[in-house]
């Protein structure tokens, strides 16, 4: 059996209200826009990539991760700030894994296509998430990066 | 000695009767604004609906508690009417931390409590329930050390043990359990915010700031998990103990976040999962 509350209704009833006043969502980000999923991938690649340039040393990879940076940054709408330092990012190599790559040519083969392959699934991730045009040319130009890079560094 | 609290009781009980507050059969009210909720791991996923919105697969890994279906594009609406596995089970909000491992193995959480309560600030009458789809992250992902980390890190049984904001070495029998206090303070008008914490505060002497002006129930996570003894490989997803964070999405039921904030934290009392105060 429900207690009975009826002395209180009409405050229920007010604070109902009030509350459903100061609850509703944030207004959402114009269709196509730089929203909140496009500002967490940019900062998140720009994090990845320049953990990536400590890790690779093939002259193409190099060139492409320093490519994909100037777009990236082109993209930010306010100053960059790095949320994923000393994390277990996929894709991201992590300074664990850059210190051992460096004294072990087998282990940086290994890393660098774990890095490959995790970004990929990533990008993938983002391309079906991402509808701002700019970010995601970004995100088709670092995807068949990705994609020719597996194929170079296939043993 | 006990006559006059006996009779006060009683008088009480026959004021609650008629107006058809529920009475405990037994004890007296605990005068702590306190009431809580119990989960237990739901699942892991390398998600994070706030910090990564839609982006699956793309952030380090979390252990997910309550709310079921919780993954990277989870929104207000794909939450409700979800279950969950809090006790109580209309707690279908969603909480998240990043995985421990002992070096590549995880070790989940086997305790895993929040309390909401209405201390830190001196006025618990005012306290506002949670806005419902609040987002609110606490502690500091990116710590590089204790100076900018609030985790708290000691041994549950083992209270010798200091505590500390790294992973400490609990004895034998006992078990790791980590603190983390949410801020309770929020600017009344954004359920979320661009950085994700600049729409919440914590109190300052015993009161919200006029920047943050309307106070909301404190919730405090409390986990515990089967570790002890050395602290040598381990480690969260996120890096050292130091980086403990965790996340909450909001999605109480109005009435029933209404009706706690109500009945234990506005008169300071301690309710059980219901809800309900002894």
């Amino acid at each position: 059996m429900r207690p009975r509350r009826q002395p209180r209704i009409a405050a229920l009833l007010l604070a109902g209200l009030l509350s459903a006043c100061q609850q509703e969502p944030p207004p959402p980000v114009p269709q196509n826009g730089y929203g909140a999923t496009e500002r967490a991938f940019v900062e998140l690649s720009i994090a990845t990539d320049e953990q990536a340039l400590k890790l690779v040393d093939d002259p193409s990879l190099i060139e492409n991760r320093e490519a994909e940076l100037v777009e990236l940054r082109k993209l930010l709408d306010a100053p960059y700030v790095n949320n994923h330092a000393g994390h277990d990012m996929p894709g991201m190599p992590t300074d664990a894994e850059i210190q051992l790559a460096s004294t072990s040519p087998d282990a940086r083969k290994q890393f660098v296509h774990a890095h490959l392959t995790e970004q990929l699934e990533v990008l993938r991730s983002a391309g079906t998430a991402i509808t701002h045009p700019p970010t995601a040319d970004v995100v088709k130009l670092m995807e068949s990066h990705r994609t020719a890079e597996l194929t170079l560094t296939e043993p | 000695m006990r006559k006059p609290a006996l009779q006060l009781a009683a008088v009480l009980s026959m004021i609650a009767a008629t107006l058809s507050i529920p009475v405990a059969a037994q004890g007296e009210p605990v005068r702590v604004a306190e009431f809580v909720a119990d989960c237990q791991l739901s699942h892991r996923l390398p998600d994070d609906p706030i910090v990564l919105p839609n982006l699956a697969g793309a952030s380090h890994s979390h252990d997910f508690f309550g709310n079921h279906s919780t993954n990277a594009r989870s929104t207000q609406h794909s939450l409700e009417g979800q279950t969950g596995n809090c006790n109580p089970a209309v707690d279908i909000s969603s909480y998240w931390v990043p995985t421990m491992y002992r070096n590549n193995t995880e070790i989940a959480p086997t305790g895993i409590t929040f309390y909401y309560l209405g201390e830190g600030v001196n006025n618990p009458a005012a306290i506002q329930p949670t806005p419902y789809g609040l987002k609110i992250v606490a502690g500091n992902a990116k710590a590089t050390g204790d100076a900018d980390s609030i985790a708290r890190w000691s041994c549950l049984h083992a209270g010798q043990v200091n505590p500390s904001k790294n992973f400490v070495e609990c004895p034998a029998g006992t078990m790791l359990e980590t603190y983390l206090d949410f801020p309770q303070c929020w600017n009344g008008r954004d359920l979320d915010s661009a950085d994700h914490k600049s729409h919440m505060s914590y109190p300052v002497a015993g009161g919200c700031p006029s920047s943050h002006p309307v106070s909301v129930p404190k919730l405090r996570m409390v986990l515990r998990y089967p570790v002890n003894g050395s602290t040598a490989g381990l480690r969260l997803s996120s890096g050292t103990g130091q980086t403990m964070h965790g996340d909450f999405f909001n999605v109480w039921p109005r009435a029933e976040m209404e009706r706690r904030v109500r009945n234990c934290l506005n008169v300071v009392l301690k309710c059980d999962h219901a809800g309900n105060h002894g």
